[in-house]
């Protein structure tokens, strides 16, 4: 079937609804000092919704995002109908290019996955090419979402899969991260060596050895630690509500700009490391998010399903068995989970390791581009450790 | 006769002493009763408040309310995902329209007297207090402090006062101060950070003391529990003389090193194997309620900020997030359109905004002290416990009875986590029962013992 070629546009209407709600916006005050201790400072919110009352042009942002190759695609989903899946897809001029599947996660978007396009896409003697597919979710972006419970994980794998295979590719590899890793992880487990042949992840976690001696951390990888403890501790409410109470959460972050607006920066720049957002890039960011197919609650679901009845905690992204398929990982230094490399074997058949970027947080493929693209050039290329994985797409022209 | 009617008619502040001379008041009371003299404390005059929402904040809420934008739902979901959309919808649609504020408004004012005090808080500075006091016609009735929680409010008093002021020879009477907690209601919020239990039990304490009542007792509920067992602590003897509560919380057991916790913890264990029916049921439902009931507890405590600003600029938003607690946490409470409204539209009114409510969590998970644990001081004073079938979270009553001096305790088969609300007959039975005649927390503030000296 041919792709349907898709642009965003949103309704002047919405648009104005948007200005209307900004004009009204009501801001709670501070405490002195709070810093961000409580939550995301009000300086920072009121200048973003002043900006994105005057001087933010979403048109012209949305103009720019028209500019990558979307496309929409009915997918069929097994108990729970057809689905309108938007997407980016982006051959490479090399015909034998490697298939990549990039999925994102939450607060992400299909923007996290483009600026890898043009590196990945780019055709070179010296590292290998690839076919980019960017899924945008079922419930985020301008993918129609699940209409009845029980939507999980397997689901949005499916989907996955499917848009692969109607994409014509029958065999080829996957990049995740954050709810990303979950999926191509369950790709992997279901999929794996029949239709999915490898598969990488940016996000990174590990159970300590059973000798474990804290003692024998270097200085740095204890602080690493020791943020991660506290980003677990403190960072994780909005994880709780949307896997237990998502339809609660909805109606203030579909109605309100400026509290959605909160929601996802405090994540933004939680998330990153030392990552220069400016603020059309968050407004543009935020924008996608209010104006999604779905609205924000399609995004929260997925923590419904996979998280609000866990047996183990983070279940979804460590049940057994873990996948056969290659893996590569990527260690980022300012994620959210940042463990010695040696802890995070056990997250399957560890082919490709990189060292510790010098930068990077939870959305390397936006923030750290070439840094990813290199590990995956470096993983799928000549010499590399999943070279050949995809018959006959090595990656290479001819 | 001549007295009543000064009293009730002419002005109500000459019995309170508003001539700021309390001897004032002495004169026009009973010359039998010894209430005036045994308060020794001077009370500044009460500066009376009525709630008044301007046009202006009710044209705005409505405007939002039109302009709401509402999130679709998954089929059948029912209150599983929260709660529910024909609801939310029902209810903003009315809330925009019919639904009179000016109306439920003016009632408040007339069953509520209001007030306003300044209160200085030790390291924090002055802050302005709203409160509602109702007195008793009976000189020797019984000061209490009812302190609300989250997401409640001075609201929660409504039933109960005309209960408890009630005056009856079998029954004690209460004279009853229902704050507002600093940052609830139209009370002052903290402006600087930390402001946490110590300081809210300081706050109520003062207004007890400021109001005439250097010795009273508590009743409280969700953070008014936590907030009376710190009062029960810090002043508990000399000024609070028995404490109330109907939130029957403590810390699960905890295992570690220190060989006192240790014991404590076993043997809150070896407790379980005597759990009655009801406390089992409790039990699941606290451990259900841990599972996933408290999404907005873990955002609250650690990003209050964050969530209130969704909170502050939607009432929609606002609505949704009490709407599921008003909802979830009673026992079939068979709340109309108009109490639910009036409930939320005080949040959405208040004199800090929603915001504000929220940052106790923060300030009290901080301190490590969300839950109160039998490992800590525990107050002497004598307790009272009340247990009701839908408390979000009710622990095991020989596991109370390691946070305090229970002197009194009940079970009842109906009722959730806003007693005072739901089931004012059974909370104020409960306190009849534990301060009337012959109950176990009988005269504990001296001369005043909800009876008519004899």
């Amino acid at each position: 079937m041919a792709e349907t070629p898709f642009k965003i546009s949103i309704p002047q209407a919405l648009l104005d609804r948007l200005q209307q709600k900004l004009a009204l916006t009501t801001l709670p005050n501070e405490l002195e000092g709070s810093g961000w201790d409580y939550g995301v400072p009000l300086a920072d919110v009121k200048r973003l919704v002043a900006r994105w009352m005057d001087g933010y042009d979403w048109r012209h942002h949305e103009a720019q995002l028209n500019q990558l190759p979307q496309f929409t695609r009915p997918i069929p989903v097994d108990g729970h109908g057809t689905l309108d899946i938007h997407y980016i897809h982006q051959k490479s001029e090399v015909e034998g290019a490697i298939p990549l599947l990039f999925v994102h996660g939450w607060p992400g978007i299909f923007l996290e996955g483009s600026r890898i396009v043009p590196l990945l896409t780019a055709k070179s003697d010296d590292h290998p090419s690839f076919h980019v597919v960017v899924l945008s979710l079922p419930g985020f972006g301008f993918s129609e979402g699940a209409k009845k419970p029980g939507f999980n994980i397997a689901q949005y794998a499916e989907i996955g899969n499917k848009l692969m295979l109607a994409l014509g590719y029958d065999e080829y590899i996957t990049q995740g991260g954050d709810w990303g890793l979950a999926v191509t992880r369950k790709i992997a487990q279901l999929y794996g060596g029949k239709h999915s042949k490898a598969w990488h992840t940016n996000m990174v976690f590990g159970d300590p050895p059973a000798d474990f001696d804290p003692s024998t951390l270097t200085s740095e990888k204890q602080a690493a630690l020791a943020r991660t403890e506290g980003l677990m501790k403190k960072g994780m409410g909005y994880r709780h509500q949307q896997s237990t109470k998502p339809q609660t959460l909805a109606y203030a972050m579909t109605d309100s700009p400026v509290g959605l607006l909160a929601w996802i920066y405090e994540k933004l720049v939680a998330w990153t490391d030392r990552y220069n957002w400016t603020d059309d890039e968050v407004l543009t960011w935020i924008s996608i998010f209010y104006f999604s197919r779905e609205g924000p609650v399609g995004s929260f679901r997925i923590y419904y399903e996979a998280m609000g009845n866990e047996t183990v905690p983070m279940q979804a992204f460590r049940e057994a068995p873990a996948p056969e398929i290659p893996l590569g990982l990527s260690h980022f230094p300012g994620d959210l989970v940042v463990v010695p490399k040696s802890w995070s074997r056990m997250m399957g058949n560890v082919v490709f390791d990189s060292e510790v970027h010098e930068a990077g947080g939870h959305f390397p493929a936006y923030e750290q581009p070439e840094a990813l693209a290199g590990d995956l050039r470096k993983m799928f290329g000549k010499g590399g450790p999943a070279y050949g994985v995809v018959p006959k797409k090595l990656g290479y022209r001819n | 006769m001549a007295r009543d009617v000064i009293k009730s008619e002419i002005c109500p502040k000459l019995l309170t002493g508003s001539f700021g001379n309390p001897s004032a008041g002495a004169l026009l009371t009973s010359p039998s009763s010894s209430a005036y003299l045994s308060s020794p404390l001077e009370m500044d005059p009460e500066t009376p408040f009525t709630l008044n929402i301007s046009a202006t904040q009710i044209a705005d809420l409505k405007h939002r309310l039109e302009l709401t934008r509402f999130p679709d739902e998954l089929d059948e979901a029912e209150w599983a995902y929260g709660a529910p959309l024909a609801d939310i919808q029902r209810l903003v649609s009315y809330w925009q329209t019919d639904f009179d504020w000016n109306k439920q408004q003016a009632v408040l004012n007339e069953e509520l007297p209001q007030f306003t005090r300044n209160i200085d808080v030790d390291d924090v500075g002055t802050l302005e207090v709203h409160y509602v006091h109702k007195k008793s016609e009976l000189e020797e009735a019984i000061p209490m402090l009812f302190v609300h929680g989250w997401p409640g409010s001075f609201i929660e008093a409504r039933k109960i006062l005309p209960l408890l002021t009630a005056t009856h020879p079998d029954v004690p009477s209460f004279h009853v101060v229902a704050p507002s907690l600093p940052g609830y209601g139209s009370s002052e919020a903290p402006t600087k950070k930390g402001f946490s239990l110590d300081q809210f039990a300081e706050t109520c304490h003062k207004l007890m003391l400021s109001l005439g009542y250097s010795e009273y007792v508590t009743q409280g509920g969700d953070w008014g529990g936590l907030i009376t067992r710190r009062i029960a602590i810090k002043y508990g003897g000399k000024h609070s003389k028995a404490w109330h509560t109907n939130f029957p919380v403590c810390n699960a057991p905890q295992f570690t090193l220190n060989p006192f916790h240790l014991i404590t913890s076993f043997s809150m264990i070896l407790d379980l194997l005597w759990l009655s029916d009801f406390e089992k049921q409790a039990l699941q439902r606290a451990l259900e309620t841990e599972r996933i009931g408290t999404g907005y507890l873990r955002l609250q405590s650690t990003k209050p900020q964050t969530i209130g600003y969704a909170l502050a600029d939607s009432p929609v938003g606002l609505l949704a997030w009490i709407y599921e607690k008003l909802v979830g946490w009673t026992d079939g409470y068979k709340w109309t359109d108009d109490e639910i409204l009036t409930w939320i539209s005080i949040y959405w009114f208040s004199r800090a905004g929603p915001a504000a409510s929220l940052r106790i969590y923060y300030e009290v998970n901080a301190q490590n002290e969300l839950v109160p644990s039998v490992h800590d001081v525990r107050p002497t004073i004598p307790m009272g416990l009340s247990y009701f079938p839908k408390e979000v979270a009710s622990l095991p009553r020989s596991w109370l009875r390691r946070t305090g001096n229970v002197v009194f305790d009940s079970q009842h088969d109906k009722g959730g986590h806003f007693a005072a609300y739901e089931v004012p007959e059974s909370l104020v039975g409960d306190l009849r029962k534990m301060f009337g005649k012959g109950g176990p927390a009988y005269g504990v503030v001296a001369g005043s013992t909800g009876f008519k000296l004899s």
